[in-house]
């Protein structure tokens, strides 16, 4: 019976879908903040890469409340799976090959992950891609390793710090008598690495603090006990 | 309306995942299927999102040596997907940790059980006998374990 | 440069803060968070007089609207983000264990509340809402009990349900649009949106900010939270942050979508959430789930409330809000002690009898009784419903009458047990001086209100007034006419 409503449920649905299909005018693009964006942005921020001038840019409020959402998953996730028992049973070492991969790759992976936020403002990437690169760099010695274990005091305090940066910076620009998260240095030539003033330090922080937090995060699930 | 134009066939994708999510949520009982259901949801509203202002053949929005695209693509999308998508990590990790504490204190990740295992233990703590749950499914061990056997199947 | 951003940037910075500061001085990490909390409250009363005579418009990295996000200020939305930190200051987490993460979370919710109301983006108020809801989790599951970790879940469940739709019906509005800015949507919007593609925008959004609403399909997980969460946390998502989403969706509507159907929608809505609401709160046989579902049925009066056509509407649901947010914390904060099973508040009146003449105060009032303040908010919903003289608003205002009838009854149910002549076996706990305080003070408030009612009424008048003025939310944000970027 349950299923047999959602069925029903589910072809209302359908049917509501194809009917805003055909009302839709798909070349509707007459006005648009992204066009808009795209005309001035090289010009205002002095990125080269318009997607990372949206982001940290014109809707740099939306990315650290991103950020805070992560801080805040991480933090309760912390919360909820709690301490792991001292004498919880763990899962042996993995076999040779992953362990001697994973030594081999972390010095490479940090260089990726730092590569791409670094040149987040000119090419595709940044904070968040490389953060996720960051991450994983920490996160795959736990994988080859499940006895060894990341300092979660250590990651709490670096998110917290990488956050608090990124506030800083926009509070700076209040004390310049500017709005809240307004790009502020020199912009530079475009296309430099140095460039787009401000940005690339928010790139790092932001970052940093994704990859600090998705450690975290799957750290805490790694040091989940396991089901009996 | 042409049923092979590439705007058809994107939307319709976009569209099929967030219909097949929906179906997850609403048809199944296991709480990991639930989970995934919301993300087969979530990718489709991405990519909803992706093509509000998808236009064919227009580049990315990145200036290369100095020069500018004719037609660049619309940066606001994506710069949205980019942030919907972290936040839909960051919840995703963070139901997957609550499934692992509810499975650990309950035994069970039926929503159907979760839920009548929850009303006992708020009527427990409240100091009433549980109502007569006619309208609650009943539930055997026999039960939970073929439905625990359903879903790892 | 304005100081209203700090009342967001500041509770943020000090949550991101707070590990390290604890590592220096417990003591300094145990009190910043109030004095933060404090010092911009401060900050918001300081703006408040100037809003009156014009509303504020702030750009966030000062990118001229609508390439860049825009935060709107007038009293309206003001009067919401003040109440979110002044009412997280008041219920301020006390929890032993996790003082330091519950201190962050606190206060991520008042910066996020306050954020969320005075946002004029559409994706940036999705972002706050997505935030403000993760903020949440933590703090039901701060309890640390299993009941509280499986009502997290469910809640988690609906909530991304909930949360992926709305991404969607946003998807489709800046396809229809090419804007999330809200000033130049309403310049768009009659011309764009007024189609069965903004209709579906509007649902979907519905559906979305309506789980935090407790709007009617997507509010299963109101009375296990409400069960599970401690007290102050249960007073402070049904007291503030369920009116945020109210307010989300008001300003939307007032803005944004202007279809006669979305009041029909909300109407029937709001209709089905008073009748389920209140007599699932008459079937319930403990303090916590009974308010937990009369909150629904509340909820509902204010969907019903907004379904009024044009300014009597809003001024309604105005003062169904403001009224419920003085008076679900402080229901939920004498639950806190009186929670479980009616039948063991049996004389629970001698013991504490300061909490027991509160609680009848506050059941008169939401039941509608003259001439407190309830019965007027009833009474600014009912009378301009009967004036539209059409078969769904009779039906509706019939469902209220019925409802508040309900109210009476099982309320009084709880009254009666309060000053039983035979006292239960066990005995009874009091409540913690802090906790009666906060309730004391939000019921003084409303006793306040009963002398001020005609200023007071006036007042909220001309917030509504402020609120339903479009072209002045236009003028004010001014967003610059979009270049033509058509793509060929």
């Amino acid at each position: 019976m349950r299923r047999f409503t959602a069925a029903l449920f589910l072809l209302g649905l359908g049917v509501m879908i194809a009917a805003i299909y055909q009302h839709m005018d798909f070349s509707n693009t007459a006005v648009n903040a992204g066009q808009a964006i795209n005309a001035v942005a090289a010009e205002e921020t002095g990125a080269a890469n318009f997607v990372t001038s949206v982001v940290l840019a014109y809707r740099g409020i939306d990315t650290l409340l991103e950020l805070t959402i992560l801080f805040t998953a991480a933090m309760i996730g912390g919360m909820v799976l709690g301490r792991r028992r001292v004498d919880a049973p763990r899962d042996p070492d993995a076999g040779f090959i992953l362990r001697t991969g994973a030594d081999l790759l972390f010095p490479l992976l940090l260089v990726v992950g730092l590569y791409i936020i670094l040149h987040g403002h000119l090419t595709p990437g940044g904070g968040f891609q490389g953060g996720v690169i960051l991450a994983s760099a920490f996160f795959l010695p736990l994988l080859a390793r499940p006895g060894s274990s990341i300092n979660q005091d250590v990651i709490s305090i670096v998110e917290g710090l990488a956050g608090a940066t990124f506030i800083i910076i926009g509070l700076l620009a209040m004390f310049d008598g500017k709005e809240f998260l307004t790009p502020l240095l020199d912009k530079g030539e475009l296309g430099a690495l140095i460039s787009a003033g401000t940005l690339p330090i928010l790139y790092l922080a932001v970052g940093i603090k994704v990859g600090s937090e998705l450690a975290g995060l799957l750290a805490h699930l790694a040091e989940a006990e396991a089901l009996d | 309306m042409d049923i092979l134009d590439i705007n058809i066939i994107l939307y319709s994708a976009a569209f099929g995942l967030m219909l097949i999510g929906i179906g997850g949520i609403v048809i199944s009982n296991h709480l990991i299927r639930i989970i995934f259901g919301i993300a087969l949801l979530e990718a489709g509203a991405n990519l909803l999102l992706l093509l509000s202002t998808y236009h064919e053949g227009a580049s990315a929005p990145i200036i290369v040596d100095g020069s500018v695209p004719a037609m660049m693509a619309d940066p606001v999308p994506q710069a949205l997907v980019l942030t919907a998508i972290v936040i839909g990590v960051g919840i995703l990790a963070l139901a997957l940790s609550l499934a692992i504490r509810v499975q650990r204190a309950y035994g069970t990740l039926d929503m159907r059980e979760v839920r009548l295992k929850l009303e006992q233990e708020i009527s427990e703590n409240a100091g009433i006998e549980m109502p007569s749950s006619s309208h609650a499914p009943a539930v055997t061990t026999a039960n939970s374990a073929a439905a625990q056997q359903e879903s790892g199947s | 440069m304005n100081l209203l951003v700090l009342m967001i940037a500041l509770p943020l910075l000090t949550a991101f803060l707070l590990s390290s500061i604890n590592r220096i001085s417990t003591l300094a990490a145990r009190w910043i968070g109030p004095l933060v909390l404090l010092a911009t409250a401060v900050i918001g009363l300081s703006v408040w007089p100037q809003l009156g005579a014009a509303p504020l418009a702030l750009q966030w990295g000062g990118f001229q609207a609508p390439l860049g996000i825009t935060l709107y200020a007038d009293q309206f939305a003001l009067l919401f983000a003040l109440a979110m930190t002044i009412g997280t200051l008041l219920l301020w987490p006390r929890s032993a264990e996790n003082q330091l993460r519950s201190s962050s979370l606190a206060l991520l919710l008042a910066g996020t509340g306050s954020g969320l109301a005075l946002s004029g983006d559409l994706f940036n108020i999705y972002v706050f809402y997505e935030l403000m809801t993760v903020v949440s989790y933590g703090l039901i599951a701060g309890r640390g009990t299993s009941g509280s970790f499986a009502s997290t879940l469910r809640y988690l469940v609906i909530s991304g349900f909930g949360a992926a739709l709305a991404l969607a019906g946003i998807a489709l509005v800046y396809q229809a649009t090419g804007t999330l800015n809200l000033a130049q949507l309403a310049q768009l919007a009659p011309e764009k949106l007024n189609n069965l593609q903004g209709f579906a925008a509007f649902v979907l959004m519905l559906i979305g900010f309506g789980v935090k609403a407790e709007l009617f399909p997507v509010n299963m997980w109101v009375p296990e939270v409400y069960a599970t969460a401690s007290s102050r946390v249960s007073a402070l998502l049904a007291g503030v942050v369920s009116k945020l989403a109210l307010l989300i969706i008001m300003r939307l509507l007032i803005l944004v979508f202007h279809q006669p159907e979305a009041l029909t929608v909300l109407l029937v809505l709001g209709i089905l959430g008073v009748a389920s609401g209140e007599l699932a709160a008459w079937r319930a046989r403990d303090l916590n789930r009974m308010l937990a579902f009369s909150s629904i049925g509340q909820l509902g009066v204010m969907f019903i409330a907004l379904s009024i056509p044009g300014n009597a509407g809003i001024f309604a649901a105005l003062a169904v809000m403001v009224h419920h947010l003085f008076l679900k914390p402080s229901m939920f904060l004498l639950a806190e002690r009186w929670g479980g099973s009616i039948e063991k508040l049996a004389g629970a009146a001698r013991t504490s009898p300061i909490a027991a003449a509160l609680f009848v105060l506050l059941a008169l009032s939401l039941i509608g009784v003259p001439p407190l303040p309830g019965f007027w908010a009833k009474l600014l919903v009912i009378m301009p419903m009967l004036a539209l003289d059409q078969p769904l608003y009779y039906l509706a205002v019939f469902v209220m009458l019925a409802a508040a009838s309900l109210e009476a009854n099982y309320l009084f149910r709880v009254v009666m047990k309060l000053y039983d002549k035979q006292p239960a076996a066990t005995s009874h706990k009091v409540h913690a001086t802090a906790d009666l305080a906060t309730a004391l003070f939000l019921g003084g408030g409303l006793i306040a209100a009963v002398f001020m009612l005609v200023p007071l009424a006036d007042r909220l008048d001309s917030i509504a007034a402020q609120a339903t003025d479009v072209s002045t939310y236009i003028q004010t944000v001014a967003p610059q006419q979009l270049q033509s970027g058509r793509v060929q």
